[in-house]
This record gives C-alpha cells, sequence and structure tokens, in this order.
C-alpha cells in the first residue's frame, strides 16, 4: 500500500517536473521507479533485489497504513529530538510524502548566450586592507567610514580587471532600496584601470565624483541611527571611457555602465549604528 | 629488574598496545556507511529529494527555490559513504523585492559526496559545488550581474527524519564554505532522502 501511495505521488511529481522540463535522465529515473511500483517486469539482480512487490488496491492518497513507512516521518531536526526514530507523528505525514509537493512553474535555466553576453560577471575579486571579514563572511564596516566617524571611504583593493578596460567605475549602494529607489552612497567614473587599488579618503588622479542620494558630490555612509544596513562596493570595468562631469546622476551613469560593462567586483560590508 | 618485572611491564605494553590497536581499528572501522534498514548498502542506490527549506544568502540578498530538487546517486566503497549529485532541477528561484533570478543553474555536475563523521556526528558532504545565477533589476545591487556560487558544503544527518541539514555550523563543523563575491555566503537547507530504485520505501540511515 506504501508503494502504491508513493507511486501516485511519484506520479504527480514526475507528471509535473516532466512538463516543466526536468531532464531525461530524471525523468527516467522516475519512470523506472513507478514501473516498479506498479509491479513492473523490470531487471533484477540478486545483490540488488527489488523492494517488495506489487502494491494492494485501495490505498489512499496520505493514508499510510504500511507499519514500516508509516514509522519514517520527516519532522525538522529539532521535533526529532523530542520522540524517538520518528514514532507516532502524525496521520497523513508519510516518509516525504508530504513534503514532496509537484514543482510549480516552468524548471529555471541557467543564462542563455545570449544573456551572458549581456550580463556583468562578478569576476574580479574586490576587497579592502582595512575592513577584514566578520564572522559572516561579511566585512564589518568601521565608524570611521561613515558619518559617526571622519566619513571618508576605506582604502580598496583589487585584482582580475580584464586586459582591455579602458576606465573603471565605482559605486557604493545601500543593498536595501530606500524609498523603492536604489540608494548611492558614493559614485566615481575615470579610475585608470592600471591601478590596483585606492587609498582612503584619497581619489585617484582623473576620477570623477558624481552626486549621491544624500545630494552630495562625494562619499557618505550615514544610516538612521539604531538602524542597521548591508553596504555593496561595486567595481565595473568599463571596455570604453564614458566620461561623465563632475556631479553626474550616479543611477544614470549606472544604467550606462550594465550596458557596456563585462566584467565586475563586490565588496560588501555592514554597519550597525547605535 | 629482575625478570618477573620485566615480564610484567612487558604484559603491560602489550595489553596497553593491544587496547589502542582496538581503539584505532574502531575508529577505522567507524567509517560512516550508507544503510538501508541497517544494512550496508551494496552497489549503488539513486536518491531523490525535494528540499523542504532552501535558501541561499550572499549578503543582504536572500535567493530561495520554491522547489528544489535533486538526485544523489550513493554507494558504498570500502566501508565509507560516497555519492555524487548528478542533477539539481530548480523551479520559481525568487531573490528580492528589486532582485529578480533572471536565470539559475547547477553546474559542473556532477558533485562528488561522501560521509564523514566529526565528533560522533555524521555529514554528507557535497564538494564541487557550482551554482550560477543572474540577477535582473534596476534597482537591484546585482541587477544585470552573474554570480557563481563555488565550494563545498558539509550537512547534518539526521537519521530518525531521514534528512540533511546545511548551515553555518554544519558547514563549519565540517570545514567547508561556499563563496559568491569573495565572500563565504550563507546557505540553509533541510534535505530529505528518499531512495528510488531497490531500496524504495526503506529508511535510509547513516552509521
Amino acid at each position: 500500500m506504501a508503494q502504491r501511495t508513493g507511486a501516485k505521488r511519484l506520479l504527480a511529481l514526475w507528471r509535473k517536473a516532466a512538463s516543466a522540463g526536468v531532464t531525461p535522465a530524471l525523468a527516467v529515473v522516475v519512470t523506472g521507479a513507478l514501473v516498479g511500483c506498479a509491479g513492473g517486469s523490470g531487471e533484477t539482480t540478486a545483490s540488488s533485489p527489488r523492494a517488495p512487490g506489487p502494491a494492494a488496491e485501495g490505498s489512499s492518497e496520505g493514508k499510510r497504513v504500511d507499519g514500516q513507512a508509516s514509522t519514517r516521518k520527516v519532522r525538522s531536526s529539532s521535533e526529532s529530538k523530542d520522540s524517538s526514530a520518528g514514532e507516532g507523528a502524525a496521520p497523513g505525514a508519510g516518509k516525504h510524502g508530504t513534503r514532496i509537493a509537484p514543482p510549480k512553474g516552468p524548471r529555471e535555466k541557467a543564462p542563455t548566450a545570449e544573456e551572458e553576453a549581456q550580463a556583468t560577471v562578478a569576476n574580479i575579486t574586490l576587497a579592502s586592507p582595512s575592513l577584514p571579514p566578520g564572522a559572516g563572511g561579511v566585512a564589518p564596516l568601521s565608524p570611521v567610514y561613515t558619518c559617526d566617524g571622519k566619513d571618508g571611504w576605506p582604502a580598496l583593493s583589487w585584482q582580475g580587471v580584464p586586459p582591455g578596460t579602458a576606465e573603471l567605475a565605482l559605486f557604493a549602494m545601500n543593498v536595501q532600496p530606500v524609498g523603492g529607489d536604489l540608494f548611492f552612497d558614493w559614485a566615481v567614473a575615470g579610475i585608470d584601470p592600471a591601478l590596483s587599488g585606492i587609498d582612503a579618503s584619497r581619489l585617484p588622479r582623473g576620477a570623477v565624483v558624481g552626486q549621491n542620494s544624500f545630494e552630495k558630490r562625494g562619499y557618505s555612509i550615514c544610516p538612521a541611527a539604531g538602524s542597521s544596513e548591508t553596504y555593496m562596493f561595486a567595481l565595473y570595468a568599463l571596455p570604453k571611457r564614458l566620461a561623465p562631469e563632475r556631479g553626474f546622476d550616479p543611477d544614470a551613469f549606472r544604467q550606462q555602465v550594465l550596458a557596456i560593462s563585462g566584467s565586475a567586483g563586490f565588496f560588501p560590508v555592514s554597519y550597525v549604528r547605535g | 629488574m629482575n625478570r618477573k618485572a620485566i615480564s610484567t611491564s612487558l604484559g603491560a605494553a602489550l595489553a596497553a598496545l593491544a587496547i589502542l590497536s582496538a581503539v584505532f581499528a574502531a575508529s577505522a572501522g567507524a567509517a560512516p556507511a550508507w544503510k538501508f534498514e541497517g544494512k550496508s548498502l551494496e552497489g549503488t542506490e539513486t536518491v531523490l529529494g525535494a528540499a523542504i527549506d532552501s535558501s541561499m544568502t550572499i549578503p543582504g540578498l536572500t535567493t530561495k527555490c520554491e522547489d528544489f530538487l535533486y538526485k544523489l546517486t550513493i554507494k558504498n566503497e570500502a566501508g565509507t559513504g560516497k555519492g555524487e549529485v548528478t542533477e539539481v532541477p530548480l523551479f520559481n528561484c525568487t531573490a528580492s523585492e528589486v532582485c529578480t533570478v533572471k536565470a539559475i543553474a547547477a553546474e559542473a555536475l556532477p558533485w562528488p559526496a561522501k560521509l564523514t563523521t566529526v565528533s560522533t556526528s555524521n555529514y554528507i558532504v557535497i564538494e564541487g559545488v557550482k551554482v550560477s545565477i543572474l540577477y535582473a533589476g534596476t534597482k537591484c545591487v546585482l541587477g544585470g550581474t552573474k554570480v557563481v556560487v563555488t565550494g563545498s558544503a558539509g550537512g547534518l544527518i539526521d537519521n530518525p527524519t531521514e534528512t540533511a541539514t546545511f548551515n553555518a555550523t554544519t558547514l563549519t563543523a565540517t570545514g567547508t564554505s561556499l563563496k559568491a563575491l569573495g565572500q563565504k555566503i550563507e546557505w540553509n537547507g533541510l534535505f530529505p532522502t528518499e531512495a528510488f530504485e531497490w531500496h524504495r520505501e526503506q529508511a535510509l540511515s547513516v552509521s
């Protein structure tokens, strides 16, 4: 009976998955399992015995009466600590059955060649020698680099700028939008592609600074008091010079950057303002 | 030292050696293996599953897939459980209000897997993980960017529920990590397992 129940469930999964484009190999596996469930005459070997034979009639979805199967329930780890070996789970919560739902919608796909060509690949390593990684992997931003300190940018270093790059553009943005819009803390264009970093609070020759979302021509990281924010420093390699004017609109400039840049580096930082 | 004392000392040393050998033998024999209904798996088996919950957080941006299926081929090799993740079809993946997942796919499959024991707990370690994600959204900091997640991940096996749990604690315990954008990223997931071929409907455990 358990197998019969499993067969119905798996059939539903397979139909949905197959219609959604699950690869043929996966479909074959599921199909094979279903054939077995129905008591099909698949090949067997001595070392790999088939699961027990054909299902009995009369079982219904979600109701497991097979003793062995009914004692194997999927629960959270914390739940499992409260009882032994999965005994006594609620009726209908059979082994994985209630958890494997047919996928909804189409299967996600890998980026197409066209999408790949248009995308910016995060293949530049961007870091800050001043900001070591925190416990969770994200570097906590020192107050020195916020409005609680000098409000100047930290030193940044990078590797992996592709050959042929005409200029670099650098942004600092709030990861979470503010008022529904992308919030720019800093935007810099015209950075020499031969550089492998910038010093703290010192712009390299030729760099052009845009207006940030604080309506200030420069850098500022200043979350509301008592709030915690994640910021992203983003460096883009541009195959041609865009040459924006000082005080440029960072949002419009970024759109231009994304349209032509094939390589970027990202460095997330977090800041909790007391 | 007289002959009796030498003999006693030698006996004690041999006994200690025997105990040590037994301990090491027990350790060597304690490599975790895949078992069905308590019996070691012979040959190979295919396991399919759908994540009960799974999310991956690149700092500030959590990506989830409503349906995260996986196919794992398992076997015991020299008494130790091994395997390969051969397929990972993903469905309905989302990121945030402003960031959409334009494309996402598991790449470089199969991903080798092995069982290991750390401090009496059994883990499955998946190696060679590679997932490419293309984010979209004009207000998304990663909009228009292809991010590749790589590395290895260890998940804690829970025999009673036949699940593997992956989180920061299990990755640390197994010395594994997943990285994207040059940073360690978080991956939380609860993955049940179910045999699909010869051991269908049999309890899968690791010990």
